[in-house]
């Protein structure tokens, strides 16, 4: 390959893909203007008494599980380019401009809701970063966002220039996933910390968030680039139809393999202990979704991506990845609004085990995260060209 | 230095929720925005039924996980010893709520848990203030940077040991007794309320202090001290009161 900017080879791939981003762009971009309209009003006119979220122990509610969902998926977005562009994995480069604008996408939608969700959010803006409270897991979190998210606007850019190269970008990528690292290592220590809350605590929570947002990474990178071709194998340009033949259904299966043994010992270490605020895992493994969770969207995963029959199977790996990003969103809600289902000292003004339903304004903001991060993606599709690898692959 | 800390005779307290009421009127609070709260606990069935309570107020800890983990500075401990929250600095975040294990702090714009909605009846006016109650204290009384009268919306709020008045006792005091009257003025609405003188306020720092007198002499005793939080309020359990060593117990 010796163009300047290197595209997809694949018959086809351009017109139909074209045609399908521009649905998905003016579908999210209404959706989006619906949607934030509608939650807008609602904090205008109610402030956040349309939230369900209370006084007695439920303080953060599906916008934080929508904004710590969004904001992993990117951080896992960013490290899985990176593992083309910083770590040489050469295969992992035919996907890494998609996953770097992915990442941005992602990024999106998750600072709109957590911006809807604070208090005073424009004073957040200047009040954390001047704070200097070293001793906080959040000022470190914020900090290293800021970082995160300069520098993947600046890969980006750099991705957006012709002939961009591996050799050119290293540095950089290098860089970007050392932050990325960090926030998603940083946004497990904010719940690992919390001593108070046994539900959370521990050391192995921020690994945790590593292995999911790295799960996340792989299966938003295998989803969209399948929808970027509109689902179909074949249009694949050779580069990703390779990545995903080997290297990618191995990593993913890897990494799923991982996130199957976190949750098999928090669950089973988390019904046996009696400790008080760990009762909690009575109650969500007896939940119907927590089984659709682990079953459909860990075992099922894993088995289509172990078998030898299904593993380099297009429909499979959409299959697999679809069931991956929906487990670890009901996973990200089960952990935050989990910790939270033992109220703390409150007698008996509070119920021993609270219960928490999102409100209406809760679902539309998180819709409307998710129209916001497929507006930027479907943008970068139609006119970005995210199919694009680097020259020196 | 002086260090403000409270002293609890669970022995003494009725449970008559005075001290709740009281610091409803002297600081303004909201229905559910319980500073200071009487917590019961019912255990067993008919008719082998226990009733208990605990009077529950923010523990202004030695070494607060609030003031920890708040990312603004917003919470912050006094160099009397007291935690306040500044709501020019407050960003709403909730952290402080998740952090506390004691469960008192309260963010000023949730549903409200009794209806009507209190702020809807007595709006504020102004734009500012999440509310504009017809009992409050003097505007010249609020300030903001210490957490004291009526919050705006979207920050958190939680017990100052009533700040206003403490921060303005004599120093070197060791005890703000509501039955000195050289005092009275300065002692806690709790503390001051209290029919049954279940509560006692001094100075953790003065040897003399009746409440150091208490915590030695009585076995003062601090909730969930496994935290590592360190609470400056003590209970005594004398022979009989017991504290709870659980966040929740079953109604049942």
């Amino acid at each position: 390959m010796t163009a300047d900017v290197h595209r997809s080879t694949a018959p086809g791939a351009a017109p139909g893909g074209q045609a399908l981003s521009t649905l998905i762009l003016a579908v999210s971009a209404i959706g989006f203007v619906v949607t934030v309209g509608l939650v807008l009003s609602a904090l205008a006119g109610d402030g956040h008494r349309a939230f369900n979220t209370n006084n007695d122990g439920l303080f953060w509610g599906l916008p934080i599980v929508t904004y710590d969902f969004f904001l992993l998926t990117s951080t896992g977005l960013a490290v899985t380019a990176t593992i083309g562009l910083a770590l040489g994995v050469k295969e992992f480069a035919a996907v890494s401009k998609r996953c770097l604008w992915l990442a941005l996408a992602g990024l999106a939608g998750g600072v709109l809701s957590l911006f809807l969700e604070l208090g005073q959010p424009l004073r957040a803006l200047w009040a954390i970063p001047f704070s200097f409270q070293f001793a906080s897991p959040l000022y470190w979190k914020v900090l290293c966002v800021g970082a995160y998210v300069v520098l993947l606007l600046l890969t980006i850019l750099r991705t957006l220039q012709p002939g961009w190269s591996v050799r050119a970008i290293r540095p950089l990528a290098i860089a970007l996933m050392i932050a990325a690292l960090g926030v998603s290592m940083i946004a497990g220590s904010v719940f690992g910390m919390m001593v108070m809350r046994p539900f959370w605590f521990g050391g192995e929570i921020p690994v945790a968030f590593h292995i999911e947002s790295v799960l996340g990474g792989l299966a938003f990178a295998v989803f969209f680039t399948y929808l970027a071709h509109g689902f179909d194998q074949d249009r694949l340009p050779a580069g990703v139809r390779a990545l995903f033949r080997d290297r990618l259904p191995f990593a993913f299966t890897l990494v799923i393999s991982l996130h199957a043994m976190f949750v098999a010992a928090r669950t089973v270490s988390g019904l046996w202990s009696n400790a008080d605020g760990l009762q909690v895992w009575q109650h969500i493994a007896a939940s119907p979704l927590f089984h659709l969770e682990i079953w459909v969207g860990v075992a099922l995963p894993l088995y289509l991506m172990i078998a030898p029959g299904t593993r380099s199977n297009g429909r499979m790996q959409i299959l697999a990845a679809l069931l991956v990003m929906v487990s670890l969103f009901v996973a990200r809600y089960d952990f935050i609004i989990g910790g939270q289902l033992i109220p703390p000292f409150k007698g008996s003004w509070a119920p021993s085990m609270l219960s928490y339903v999102p409100a209406a304004t809760e679902w539309l903001l998180l819709l409307a995260a998710i129209f916001l991060a497929n507006l930027v993606n479907a943008f970068g599709e139609r006119f970005v060209g995210l199919d694009d690898v680097p020259a020196d692959t | 230095m002086t260090k403000w800390g409270m002293v609890i005779d669970l022995e003494k307290c009725t449970g008559c929720q005075a001290c709740s009421t009281a610091c409803a009127m002297e600081n303004n609070r909201q229905p559910g925005e319980s500073w200071q709260d009487v917590l019961y606990y019912q255990e067993g069935a008919y008719p082998n039924v226990k009733l208990s309570w605990l009077p529950r107020p923010c523990m202004h800890c030695e070494n607060p996980s609030c003031v920890h983990v708040c990312p603004t500075k917003a919470t912050y401990k006094t160099e009397d010893g007291v935690v306040l929250v500044d709501w020019n600095k407050c960003i709403g975040c909730k952290y402080c709520q998740i952090a506390c294990p004691y469960g008192v702090r309260f963010y000023t714009d949730t549903k409200a848990p009794v209806e009507p909605d209190v702020r809807t009846v007595f709006a504020a006016a102004d734009g500012k203030h999440t509310w504009s109650p017809p009992y409050k204290a003097p505007d010249g009384r609020e300030d903001w940077t210490h957490g004291v009268g009526i919050p705006p919306a979207g920050v958190v709020s939680k017990c100052t040991f009533c700040y206003h008045k403490v921060s303005k006792a004599p120093a070197g005091v060791a005890d703000l007794n509501e039955d000195n009257p050289a005092v009275k003025e300065y002692v806690p609405a709790c503390v001051r309320t209290c029919a049954p003188k279940a509560r006692y306020f001094g100075d953790l720092n003065n040897p003399a202090s009746e409440v150091n007198k208490l915590i030695a002499e009585k076995k003062g005793v601090r909730l969930l001290d496994h935290t590592g939080n360190k609470p400056q309020v003590y209970y005594l359990t004398g022979k009989s009161a017991v504290i709870p060593s659980g966040r929740a117990l079953k109604n049942t």
